[in-house]
């Protein structure tokens, strides 16, 4: 299986004050096709960094990393930037959605940034709304949404360009446990029915626990990395 | 362009979502664009139509008026401080030889009435050169003719202005106006003349200059108001004028160097003037702009930081789904220019309804003409550009891992 991710001596330093600390240290990773991946830690561990760098949102210090096969360390801003668009869908603690635009258009915005004809963006955004199961909330603002519809419309925005990568720190935090569960089932669906690798940041034992794979980190290294026996998440009420 | 249509569309929405704040911003830019605006009108319409005034005075004409003579001891000689006479007049017919006509007049202002309305009215006593020297045309009727200036006769030419507030649409000739207790007789009417740098020459009747004397302002003797001569040409002008001068000098017994109680000026003179006035009219306005542009450029850099600080999370949420540095920079630069345009339209709106409100007074149309509109909104754009540049910039260099974490 050829991996999707894959990073060579990836070290992270970062200056604060006078004093080196180095977030992340010689982390060497593999990562294929449609995995469903945990990544967990002690809070300042280095998870959030690590993810950063996957996301081309930060550059390692030194170290190589390859995504589909593409050397994207030594990538112009530019090209980074083509690369999230392209490859990688996010997921984020805060949602993250922009306020005062309504679902739809939130979805839409990464095909904006590809150029995308408006109809085609209007289509392929209610399909998205549709898959997370909010095809009737599509004209609703975020401040009209719950938490969990709100991550949900979320995830329709990471999904709507079709990446291979779907990146979600803590996309869990904020929400209560039922609704962590739909959101769980959800990034688990499309791991194995759509072959999107998916890599979730998380606290919660039992959210690691329905992946298959858990990484954890320790002071900024790989500490151990092992595949999981999932258990699915508890049903979700509104499946698409 | 359809990248365009959704970025613009997205400045819009950003501008409207701020209304107020929008709105103030751009009064600024409102009061620049409207200075622009108006020193474009006044470059298309209003220079052109004062020179077409300056021309309806007749043409190469001089005018001579009388001023109060400042010396004491001046009034003891003949003539001297009496001002002008229709004998200064019938001497520079006689002697000066560059000069082809010659006319006086006075005017009052009176309350003029005829069976149909009255008003304010201008009563000007002139003589028979006055209609060729002004180029006053008789448009019905006639004008008076020698024997009626000699004998006094009580008859009047009416002019359009005046017609109508005396006569409404009716024929005035054969009818009667009545100045004080005197009546007159409309023999004629004149043809319009419009403004002219100092008045409605449309808004008088024309009477006898005899008559005017004798009934209308008796206290004044032989005394004129005006002295006008026709110089022969254009070429001509100036000789006329210092012939003009000398004659007057010696009649007034005023020595080289001394301070004359008269003044001579001409047409060219009168040009110049109201050029003067427009330069410094369009110096002003130009300061003014230049000033509320400059600060109205300021506070919309102001605002466009505040935003850009406001929105750094959604500029890290856009710049996170793919974003680049200049799709940001586009997206901020718009908006700014989004807003100056605003500012812009309401600047020629402003700049519009001070024209219509002030075309009266200033006494010249301007018209808001296409090249105006587009200056304006050019350089509303050219502010939107300036100085939402920097704000941009920062925008779009902003870290996208502290912009998402910003709170
Ligand atoms: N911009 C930065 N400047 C300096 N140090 C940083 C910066 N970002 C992260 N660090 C440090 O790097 C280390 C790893 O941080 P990171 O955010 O990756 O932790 P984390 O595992 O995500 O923690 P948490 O579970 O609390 O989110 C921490 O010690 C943190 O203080
Ligand atoms: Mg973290």
């Amino acid at each position: 299986m050829s991996a999707l991710i894959r990073l060579r001596g990836v070290c992270k330093d970062y200056m604060s004050g006078p004093e080196v600390v180095h977030a992340l240290v010689d982390v060497e990773l593999e990562i294929g096709a449609g995995e469903l991946v945990a990544v967990v830690g002690a809070s300042g561990s280095g998870k959030s960094t690590l993810m950063n760098i996957l996301g081309c949102l930060d550059r390692p210090t030194r170290g190589r990393y390859e995504l589909a096969g593409i050397d994207v360390t030594e990538r112009s801003t530019d090209q980074r930037a083509l690369v999230r668009n392209r490859l990688i869908g996010f997921v984020f603690q805060g949602f993250n959605l922009l306020p005062r635009t309504t679902a739809l258009e939130n979805v839409e915005l990464p095909l904006v940034y590809r150029g995308v004809s408006t109809r085609e963006r209007f289509r392929r955004a209610a399909h998205a709304l549709a898959q997370v199961g909010l095809a009737d909330r599509a004209h609703h603002t975020p401040a009209q949404l719950s938490g969990g519809q709100q991550q949900r419309v979320a995830i329709a925005r990471a999904l709507v360009t079709n990446p291979p990568l779907l990146l979600a720190d803590e996309p869990t935090g904020n929400l209560d446990t039922r609704t962590s569960h739909e959101v769980l089932g959800l990034l688990q669906e499309l791991s194995e029915q759509h072959g999107i690798t998916v890599m979730i940041v998380t606290h919660e034992t039992d959210i690691a626990a329905c992946t298959r794979r858990i990484i954890t980190v320790r002071d900024g290294r790989i500490f151990r990395d092992e595949p999981n026996a999932a258990r699915p998440a508890a049903a979700v009420e509104s499946r698409p | 362009m359809n990248a365009l249509a959704t970025s613009l569309r997205m400045a819009v929405t950003a501008m409207l979502r701020q209304r107020l704040r929008s709105m103030l911003t751009s009064v600024g830019i409102s009061i620049g664009v409207a200075a622009v605006v108006l020193v474009a009108a006044l470059g298309t319409g209003a220079r052109g139509e004062i020179d077409k005034q300056i021309q309806s005075l007749g043409s190469n004409v001089i005018f001579v008026f009388s001023q109060p003579a400042t010396k004491s001891g001046a009034k003891s000689r003949a003539n001297m401080g009496m001002g002008l006479t229709e004998r200064d007049a019938e001497a520079i017919r006689r002697e000066a030889t560059a000069v082809t006509a010659v006319t006086v007049y006075s005017e009052v202002s009176a309350q003029v009435m005829s069976e149909l309305g009255n008003g304010k009215i201008g009563v000007m006593g002139v003589d028979e050169s006055y209609f060729e020297v002004r180029g006053y045309e008789v448009a019905s009727g006639r004008r008076f003719n020698e024997s009626e200036a000699q004998t006094k006769a009580k008859v009047a030419l009416i002019a359009p202005t005046a017609q109508q507030k005396l006569f409404g649409n009716q024929d005035p000739v054969g009818r009667w106006v009545r100045v004080g207790k005197h009546p007159f007789r409309v023999i004629g009417t004149l043809r319009s003349k419009g403004q002219s740098p100092f008045e409605d020459q449309d808004d008088r009747i024309l009477i006898p200059i005899g008559t005017w004397r004798s009934r209308v302002v008796p206290t004044l003797g032989d005394r004129v108001q005006l002295v006008m001569a026709s110089a022969k040409s254009a070429e001509h002008s100036g000789e006329a004028e210092r012939q003009v001068k000398q004659i007057l000098m010696q009649r007034h017994q005023i020595a080289e160097g001394e301070e004359p109680d008269f003044r001579v000026g001409t047409q060219q003179e009168f040009q110049k003037m109201q050029e003067g006035i427009f330069t410094v009219l369009t110096v002003l306005l130009l300061s003014v702009a230049a000033i509320s542009l400059l600060v109205g450029g300021v506070g919309v850099m102001n605002i466009m930081l505040v935003g850009v600080t406001e929105r750094t999370r959604e500029i890290g949420i856009r710049m996170a789904i793919g974003a680049k540095p200049a799709d940001i920079q586009a997206q901020f630069l718009l908006e700014s220019i989004a807003l100056t345009l605003f500012g812009g339209l309401a600047g020629i709106a402003l700049a519009t309804g001070l024209m219509l409100a002030f075309a009266k007074d200033l006494g010249f149309p301007m018209q808001l003409s296409g090249q105006a509109v587009a200056v304006a909104l050019g350089t509303s754009a050219a502010i939107g550009l300036t100085f939402g540049f920097w704000p941009a910039r920062r925008a779009a260099h902003l870290d996208p891992i502290e912009a998402l974490r910003h709170e």
